[in-house]
């Protein structure tokens, strides 16, 4: 079989397939627009916390309307004791408490060092950390106020006293994705993590749906091609079938939800390669294997929450026990997520996402010989079941007992 | 036939088959294990940032020194100038750079203000976050230091005063329900949950299509369609619930995780959450009538109703189409009821909106009858 009939055969396979359509076609654009939906507003804002004020000083009042002016905290109501806050924090579901004890104001003149304390929901992440940074924020101020008022009061000018309430300030500057959005930290990591899901039950359907037709007795061309031309077509068919919709991701998705980028398209598009390769060649070993279509969809569903997690953009890599990792380098979406993070949205050079590159092109290779045994042992089974079936119909009864 | 026999004639054709012998066996146990196993550091610690100190002297050391006495943090290099420091932030080599300004020390002796300007990569918001919290931690106790020592010097001798005029307030941050900051239990308690309903929509809809491959639709269900399929969900359901309940032992009773409310009730959610999910995965199968097709919709489910569950980000924030689609999907509601009752230890009868939605899946179940029933009577017809 020539390689154009094969390349034919194979683009008819694919496209006529509405389940792989729907999966590489479907999946790829829905998903594009269902996973950053629940991060659409990208910062937690104006969390609900309940004050208890014990002091009910003039001060005391006005830390509580600094602490509500903050975006991130609402005041939503006063208690008058800590147990009345902890009874309208669970029957509101509120997110913190912040409490401000008896003879604040008096504690401050006096120069002893009054408590404030402030309590957040630990059990969210970001809710907690936006109530505190909300609350710390808004004591820090009071605080350094206060200390530039005693510091003027004992002389220093105000300008002076201003610049120096503190001896060496502290200035954290988020370096990448600036705005601390929750849509520019999850989607550049999952839309790989789509793509490669994608392409892998993509592949898969597409060669366990073969060995389903093989198993049935049906005949078809891949048991005529040679195998690596099999393989090298279809893992170049995928590759280009994905090379647009990555583009449509790295491009048009990144923009509209106004995710900075950094990469060089060249670069880019030099790291998309053996992503996409290796992420083929691992489609088709995964759909020589199986028996049956939609087990590629049950195997890769059932990795992917351990991949996200796996990934290290979440969960720092080197707090994940090394024998998860090393299983886990071996999926080209970990280099992959971790070499487009760098490049993309860190803006690093391409020498620094190296390690990642060679590791995908490793995985291309180790996968590509995979695949190729693989298809080959294929299609020696599929030639002697039918050449049984034909000559001797006995053997294939008996080996089907 | 009665009830008993169909169930286990139902469970020893779930033996037979390897594919979904497994799903119900060892895959919930490896993929449950192997989350716990990755979050099992519980606390990210020594996590590495760089240092660029263009002062030299010995407070900017004792700064640098400061960074590196805290557990999460670890000084891994100090580099001579930005440039090389900001490439190895970008390279992600480090987390943070901090950068110590020229005459640090000297300012700091003189009175002049300073400030050390730290960049954190925010890209890893978690990672970014934890690290900013113990920055802000060591630089204000080294601020404290500086300061106390520089008041004893010229305003007081009272160490008390010193100390009180350093740090005017002190504050005193509690996290509820989770004292050590420990984000990875409540990661995992949000992630098996996420995973179990995966497991349990591919695992309904996989049963489903492999009695109809054996036995076809008519020759399975018969002339009682109803019970055939009640008797399946049932066998389904129950295994999934057993599931649902050694995940939750695995957490609070094994690792000794607190909780702190009624397991009665957070075992009928999960009963409820169990049935849910047969419903759903049932109603992808019978209206799609592909098993593959059905799979991609439930993949299209289920697989990221971990963002929509509120546990990364708060519902509170979530726009309504979100808000909307959340609801459709029974772990979410499951895991308000989990939470509530784990770590606020809540009132039982609060628990009733998130149990009525549970019950409200009932609904496309009882659909799931009638489409079986049609499609049983297309089939039917055929020999």
């Amino acid at each position: 079989m020539s390689w154009w009939n094969l390349l034919c055969h194979e683009l008819r396979a694919i496209f006529g397939n509405r389940s792989i359509l729907l999966t590489v076609l479907g999946g790829v654009v829905f998903y594009s627009f269902l996973y950053p939906l629940p991060y659409s507003q990208q910062v937690p804002r104006e969390q609900k916390v309940v004050v208890v004020n014990l002091d009910g000083s003039q001060l005391s009042r006005k830390l509580e309307r600094m602490v509500d002016a903050t975006p991130q905290v609402e005041l939503y109501d006063r208690a008058q004791s800590i147990e009345e806050a902890e009874q309208l924090f669970f029957s509101r579901g509120l997110a913190g408490i912040l409490v401000i004890p008896e003879n604040f104001y008096r504690d401050l003149l006096l120069g002893r060092s009054p408590t404030l304390s402030y309590a957040g929901d630990g059990s969210y992440i970001l809710v907690y950390s936006t109530v505190l940074e909300g609350m710390l924020g808004a004591g820090g101020t009071l605080a350094a106020e206060v200390k530039v008022t005693r510091m003027v009061m004992s002389g220093q000018a105000m300008a002076l006293a201003a610049e120096q309430y503190s001896a060496i300030r502290l200035n954290i500057r988020p370096a990448f994705n600036e705005t601390m959005g929750y849509v520019t930290y999850i989607v550049p990591a999952v839309f790989v993590l789509i793509l490669h899901q994608t392409l892998l039950i993509g592949a898969g359907l597409l060669g366990g749906g073969q060995n389903a037709r093989m198993a049935a007795g049906h005949d078809g061309y891949w048991c005529q091609a040679s195998p690596l031309a099999l393989l090298v077509i279809r893992a170049l068919l995928f590759t280009a079938i994905y090379w647009p919709l990555s583009l449509y991701y790295f491009g048009w998705c990144f923009d509209y939800y106004a995710i900075p980028h950094h990469a060089d398209p060249a670069e880019l598009q030099l790291l998309l390669l053996p992503f996409l390769l290796s992420a083929a060649t691992l489609g088709i070993c995964i759909g020589a294997l199986l028996p049956r279509p939609e087990l590629a969809t049950l195997i890769v569903l059932l990795t992917s929450i351990p991949l996200v997690f796996g990934a290290g953009f979440v969960w720092p890599r080197m707090a994940i026990p090394a024998p998860i990792t090393t299983i886990l380098d071996v999926v080209p979406v970990v280099p992959a997520i971790n070499g487009f993070l760098r490049l993309n949205q860190m803006g690093a050079e391409f020498s620094a996402v190296m390690p990642m590159w060679k590791q995908l092109w490793w995985c291309t290779g180790g996968y590509g010989l995979l695949a190729w045994l693989l298809l080959c042992r294929r299609q020696r089974l599929g030639r002697s079941d039918t050449g049984e079936t034909a000559s001797t119909p006995r053997s294939a009864t008996t080996a089907d007992s | 036939m009665p009830f008993s026999s169909l169930l286990m004639r139902d469970l020893r054709e779930l033996a037979r088959d390897p594919w979904l012998l497994s799903l119900v066996s060892w895959i919930p146990v490896l993929l449950f294990v192997l989350m716990l196993q990755m979050f099992s550091q519980e606390i990210p610690r020594e996590l590495p940032i760089g240092v660029v100190d263009l002062d030299k002297s010995n407070i900017a050391r004792d700064l640098s020194r400061h960074y590196q006495a805290s557990p999460t943090l670890e000084v891994l290099a100090s580099f001579p100038d930005l440039q090389t420091g900001a490439a190895a932030l970008r390279s992600g080599d480090i987390s943070a750079l901090a950068v110590i300004p020229a005459d640090l020390g000297k300012d700091v002796m003189l009175g002049r203000p300073c400030q050390v300007t730290v960049f954190v990569n925010d890209q890893f918001l978690l990672i970014g976050k934890i690290i900013g919290s113990a920055l802000l931690q060591a630089h204000t106790t080294f601020n404290a230091q500086i300061e106390t020592g520089r008041n004893l010097f010229g305003v007081t001798p009272l160490i008390e005063l010193a100390v009180s005029r350093a740090m005017v307030t002190t504050t005193q941050v509690t996290p509820l329900f989770n004292l050590n900051v420990n984000y990875a239990q409540f990661l995992v308690s949000a992630i098996l949950p996420a995973i179990w309903q995966i497991l349990m929509i591919v695992t309904t809809i996989l049963s489903l299509a492999a009695s109809r491959r054996q036995r076809t639709l008519p020759g399975w269900l018969g002339a009682t369609p109803g019970r055939c399929l009640f008797a399946r969900f049932f066998l389904l359901a129950t295994l999934f619930w057993l599931q649902g309940a050694a995940f939750l032992t695995a957490m609070y009773v094994w690792l000794g995780w607190p909780m702190h409310g009624s397991w009665p009730l957070v075992l009928s959610a999960q009963l409820l959450t169990a049935w849910a999910s047969v419903a759903a995965g049932s109603l992808f199968f019978f209206v799609t009538g592909k098993v593959e097709t059905s799979l991609s919709l439930a993949a299209s489910y289920a697989a990221p109703a971990l963002a929509f569950m509120g546990v990364t980000f708060p519902v509170t924030d979530m726009t309504l189409p979100a808000r909307i689609w959340r609801s459709f999907l029974p772990v979410s509601h499951y895991v308000e009821v989990q939470f509530a009752q784990v770590n606020y230890g809540a009132a039982i009868e609060s628990a009733a909106p998130q149990l009525l939605a549970l019950v409200l899946f009932g609904l496309p179940l009882l659909l799931v009858f009638v489409l079986a029933h049609r499609s049983l009577g297309r089939e039917g017809v055929a020999p």
